[in-house]
């Protein structure tokens, strides 16, 4: 018994001393290996007289498996710290920045586009597109300008040296086109570039438009009214934005209207941007002018329609604040990556 | 158009505020766009009477006046204009007392007299910029009043802006009938009434050219004063309507102009020879006009002559010669109505800009002649005395006008609310369309001024600026019945966008004209050619997106921007033949090290590789990344060595490469310019995805190690590989390329990976050894290749 006892406490002091799991290894095979004291023990059993050996047996293997579970738990023990160890050693810093390319962005022309088209899109009103160079019969004569009438001279229009044609002046040759195309009824938008001979402050040469147009059956300028009141106030986010109609005139238009919002900067009670009128004009609009659905092969006396023309740079300067209008096609990369 | 507040309401004056009448406008389509003050700060400007005038002892130049400003009260004051007399009735501000721009009179000594005070000149009040000497004030004036009554009390000025289809609005008669309609009110015209001629002289007007002109009127007036100065109260009209007074005649015609919107011409008589014609220029005609020019006239120029010479072009500008002078005593004063289409266009071709031109261009009223010849004379016998002759007219049959007719109908359908009929009527007839009422519908005739009405939309237009706008209801519209299609086979353009972002590109939108001179260097021909460009940098349609980009390059490096990573998507324009091709296109450009700097990655340049790997990426987004070869080729815009344009079954569907060296240093470019365009659609297009099933049998991978001439493509190393290894080479990827040692120079080692697959079975080892066998043997056969170990 003793014998047994202070085999135990021997174990149980050299586990406990063994730092690594090759010393506790060692250990192991000390008492256990196949040449372990224990071992040798146990193989003893058989030389003892019958009497002795089945007490002598129980205690061989009480000792056996009290040195096990130590040597398990101190192994147990030894991995855990291992572990901690290994998973410390490989601490990353979380804070540096991460490996490889920055995202870039998009011009905030596209975004207002995007914008646009993603809220007339869920009114049921697709893309039509066009050409930029445009002959007078698509962005003047079948929209209604008279030859040699002051509107078209307003109009401050690009025209090509070797060509009979010109840089359409509004995206509204694009109703023209789009209306002979695909006839009444008819609901689509129309982005894209535009071109004013005009470069100051307010102007650049080159701007974005978005024209709509709503061709059908009894269509009103109160219709078209619902609709802009609502573009407006979605792409404003503001549902208690007011609209103003002004009477106006576009020649492609009859009755026609300059569309005014009360000043999201002020909220009406006058301030520098909206010249302290409380209001800002924000996009022209009317009913199609009977003459144009005539020069698009749409019977007037059936149809009816609205159309609209809104400028994104405008857009871009209430919604963003771009007071500049230049800043659009200077492409300076501190001002575009304001945007992403 | 300004004009002044106190003239409106001479004939009309609503019970309303200036900020009502402006605002009522406005919702009417007068669109008033400023309010500003009629006359300057004058609070402190006496009517005063200079009773004396002494020489002053110490300065030739200077007069000692004794100046009389009421309540028994007299100043010394020290003046130097020339014009200064007694009796005199002139403009004082007393010590203490204010110029409009704000400088305060103090009692001084000039030269040794004391000095109690200020004379003005007009244009030290601001009422003009005449200078020569003091502002003489009418002997009504009252001494001793303050100025501002004299000239009629506080005014405003309406800054007003008229669309092009109102011509009728462009006078002060134009503007106060749209507010005698708003207001419900009476209109009072000034007298008009017709002058008993005391003379019999007339002369005769001949129109050739009758559409032009449909009509001509005149008549002579002889015997005006030649003293005669126009009066302060209409002097200060033209001058708070923007325009100077220059002769009393000249400015009675300008002043009957803003009143009535009818433009006058006065001709000296004397300078006549013969009656008027009014024709077409004869080629090559010439003639000085009043702006101080000689102008070369073509045969579209409508022009007033007389029998000798042309006198003017008409309805533009009169000629120098026959315009009134100083002294001028007897005149022809001519009103005509000169048809738009006979105006509009003329004036630019002339670079000129009159009042008269833009007044015909937008039509004047057919009818108005005759009165406004009888206004300016009135006025003119008032001011400078004279006998008028009677007035000889020519006119073309007028156009009868049809009735039109409106239906409540077609009001509630437009307009999207109702009016009442009494509300239809009571409109209408303000606006002077004379309506009959027929149950529901209304007959009206437009008056001759407004020649603007033409159909039953316009009365609609009508009827809805005066009722208000912004009653008109806001009724949401439903959405479209079906949904919009959605073409599965057309990427949107957006997807390409966003695959360039996330690779670190930021878009950019630039001019689509740009500089011939650049655009010769980068495409080899200058493009299509704007007639009337904005400035020599933007004088070519572009026929690529590459000028703009560099352009855009090089105006941020000049701003500290060492990295550039940009693209844009548009139209570029190209002559083919006899038209032009508009074709959407996307391309883009980098410069300066690939990665933003940074700890984890090496940094270098980008490179040719860089550049195609974000194309691959544009054309993985409709599936084309296989279908597309690169084959080396020369552009005008890049590195000879460096260049290729992309074939997609034939189709060459864009171009990358390096920009040229030679054109990157004439541009300041210190570094290589990485650059691609792309056609947009073939890039848009993408196939509907038929799934196959995935196979459940293992693939087994294979490296390959060849050596090739440095010449051979790895593009044609990866074709044959893949055709020699069909079927089973499913993918083969280069994953090292290297040169030097253990390599013959002149050679490189390229390093391949293959996947084997078969669908249908196991593949087998000994499959796939025979398979690579035969690929190994299409590389010796036909690429010169020597497998390494
Ligand atoms: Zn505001």
């Amino acid at each position: 018994m003793q014998k047994f006892d202070q085999l135990i406490q021997e174990a149980q002091a050299r586990i406990a001393a063994s730092g690594s799991l090759v010393a506790l290894d060692e250990v192991r095979v000390h008492y256990l290996g196949k040449k372990g004291v224990l071992t040798e023990q146990l193989k003893a059993l058989g030389a003892l007289p019958a009497s002795e050996r089945p007490a002598a047996g129980q205690q061989t293997n009480q000792a056996k498996h009290a040195v096990t579970a130590m040597l398990d738990a101190r192994r147990r023990e030894l991995e855990a710290q291992t572990l901690s160890a290994q998973l410390t050693a490989a601490t990353v810093d979380v804070t540096l920045p991460g490996r490889g390319q920055e995202p870039g962005g998009l011009h905030p022309v596209t975004q207002i586009l995007e914008r646009v088209q993603a809220l007339f899109a869920s009114l049921g009103f697709g893309v039509e597109e066009g050409p930029e160079i445009e002959d007078e019969f698509h962005n003047f004569d079948a929209l209604n300008f008279k030859p040699g009438h002051p509107a078209r001279a307003e109009m401050d229009t690009f025209y090509l040296k070797d060509w009979p044609l010109l840089l359409r002046t509004h995206t509204s040759p694009v109703q023209v086109r789009a209306l002979l195309k695909h006839g009444a009824p008819l609901r689509i938008i129309a982005p894209g570039r535009t071109f004013r001979h005009d470069y100051d402050v307010t102007h650049t040469p080159m701007f974005h438009q978005v024209e709509g147009l709503l061709v059908d059956k009894e269509v009103s300028m109160a219709h078209l009214r619902g609709v802009l009141t609502d573009f407006l106030q979605r792409f404003f986010e503001r549902d208690d934005l007011r609209l103003r109609f002004r009477p106006s005139y576009f020649p492609f238009v009859e009755p026609g209207a300059e569309v005014d919002i009360n000043c999201i900067f002020c909220d009406g009670a006058g301030c520098r941007v909206c010249k302290h009128s409380g209001w800002l004009e924000v996009l022209g609009c009317g009913l199609v002018h009977p003459n144009v659905l005539d020069a698009c092969r749409v019977d007037p006396r059936r149809y009816s329609g609205w159309a609209f023309g809104v400028g994104i740079e405008r857009l871009g300067m209430l919604r963003y604040g771009i007071s500049d209008i230049r800043m659009n096609f200077e492409n300076d990369l501190r001002f575009l990556r304001q945007f992403r | 158009m300004r004009i002044s507040e106190q003239w409106l309401r001479e004939f009309v004056d609503p019970p309303a505020s200036t900020r009502d009448l402006a605002e009522r406008l406005t919702s009417a389509g007068i669109e008033v766009t400023a309010i500003s003050e009629g006359l300057p700060a004058l609070d402190h400007v006496l009517v005063g009477e200079v009773r004396n005038v002494e020489p002053h002892p110490q300065a030739d130049r200077l007069r000692v006046c004794t100046v009389f400003v009421g309540k028994g009260k007299s100043l010394q004051i020290v003046c130097g204009a020339a014009n200064v007399n007694t009796g005199m009735r002139v403009a004082v501000i007393l010590p203490g007392g204010h110029l409009p721009d704000g400088s305060e009179i103090h009692t001084t000594q000039l030269r040794g007299v004391k000095s109690q005070g200020m004379l003005c000149s007009a244009r030290e009040l601001g009422l003009g910029d005449d200078d020569a000497g003091l502002l003489a004030l009418p002997a009504e004036a009252k001494v001793g009043h303050l100025l501002i009554r004299e000239l009629g009390g506080a005014d405003k000025v309406l800054e007003i802006e008229i669309t092009p289809n109102r011509g009728d609005c462009l006078s002060a008669l134009g503007v106060a009938r749209e507010l005698a309609a708003l207001y419900g009110q009476k209109l009072r015209l000034p007298d008009c009434s017709p002058v008993k001629p005391g003379i019999k002289d007339r002369l005769t007007a001949r129109i050739e050219a009758l559409a032009a002109c449909p009509v001509f009127a005149g008549r002579i007036i002889r015997g005006l004063r030649a003293d005669a100065v126009t009066p302060m109260w209409l002097r200060e009209r033209l001058r708070r309507a923007g325009l100077r007074s220059l002769h009393p005649v000249v400015d009675v015609t300008q002043y009957v102009m803003l009143e009535l919107g009818q433009p006058l011409h006065a001709y000296d008589l004397k300078r006549l020879s013969g009656g008027i014609q009014v024709r077409m220029a004869r080629s090559g005609e010439s003639l000085k006009l009043l702006d101080g020019n000689k102008h070369t006239l073509e045969p579209d120029i409508l022009v007033i002559a007389d029998h000798k010479h042309v006198l003017g072009v008409a309805g533009i500008m009169g000629g120098s010669d026959s315009s009134v002078q100083p002294g001028t005593a007897d005149i022809y004063l001519e009103a005509a109505f000169f048809s738009p289409d006979a105006i509009s266009g003329r004036q630019r071709k002339l670079g000129l800009q009159t009042e008269a031109a833009y007044r015909f261009e937008r039509g004047v009223d057919p009818t108005g002649q005759t009165r406004a010849l009888e206004r300016a004379t009135r006025l003119l016998q008032e001011i400078a005395g004279g006998q008028a002759g009677p007035i000889t007219k020519v006119a073309a049959t007028p156009r009868v006008r049809a009735r039109l007719r409106l239906r409540q109908a077609k009001l509630v359908q437009s307009l999207g609310m109702l009016i009442p009929g009494k509300a239809v009527s009571g409109i209408l007839a303000g606006l002077g369309f004379m309506p009959s009422r027929h149950g529901h519908n209304w007959q009206v005739s437009a008056p001759a001024h407004r020649f603007d009405i033409e159909r039953e939309e316009d009365l609609v237009e009508e009827v809805g600026r005066i009722f208000g706008y912004d009653k008109i209801p806001a009724i949401p519209y439903p959405a479209g019945q079906r949904m919009l299609p959605l073409p599965e086979e057309r990427l949107p353009v957006s997807r390409l966008r966003d695959t360039l972002v996330a690779r670190g590109y930021q878009e950019v939108i630039t001019y689509s004209f740009v500089d011939a001179q650049l655009q010769v260097r980068l495409t080899g021909s200058p493009g299509i050619a704007l007639a009337n460009p904005i400035s020599a940098e933007m004088n070519a349609m572009r026929q690529s997106l590459w000028p703009g980009l560099i352009q855009t390059l090089r105006y941020n490096l000049n701003r500290q921007q060492q990295r550039v990573r940009i693209f844009e998507c548009g139209m570029r324009f190209i002559q083919q033949h006899t038209e032009i091709k508009q074709e959407n296109v996307i391309a883009g450009l980098i410069f300066g090290l690939q990665d933003p700097l940074q700890w984890g990655l090496p940094q270098r340049n980008n490179d040719f590789a860089d550049l195609r790997g974000d194309v691959e990426a544009l054309l993985g987004a409709g599936g084309h990344t296989k279908r597309v070869d690169a084959v080396a080729d020369t552009h005008p815009a890049l590195h000879p060595s460096q260049a290729a344009k992309l074939m997609l079954g034939g189709m060459n569907i864009g171009w990358l490469g390096a920009l040229h060296p030679a054109v990157a240093r004439e541009l300041d470019l210190n570094g290589p310019v990485f650059m691609f365009e792309l056609s947009l659609e073939p890039l848009r297009q993408k196939r509907i995805t038929e799934a196959a099933p995935i196979t459940a049998f293992p693939a087994l991978s294979r490296d390959l190690a060849l050596v090739v001439e440095e010449t051979i493509p790895a593009g044609r190393i990866l074709d044959l590989t893949r055709e020699a290894g069909h079927p089973l080479v499913s993918e083969v990827r280069i994953f090292d390329i290297y040169r030097g040692k253990g390599i013959d120079s002149g050679r490189k080692s390229v390093a391949l990976s293959l996947i084997l697959q078969d669908s249908s079975r196991t593949l087998t080892d000994e499959a796939a050894d025979a398979t690579m066998r035969k690929v190994v043997q299409r590389l010796q056969d036909e690429l010169g290749a020597t497998i390494r170990d």
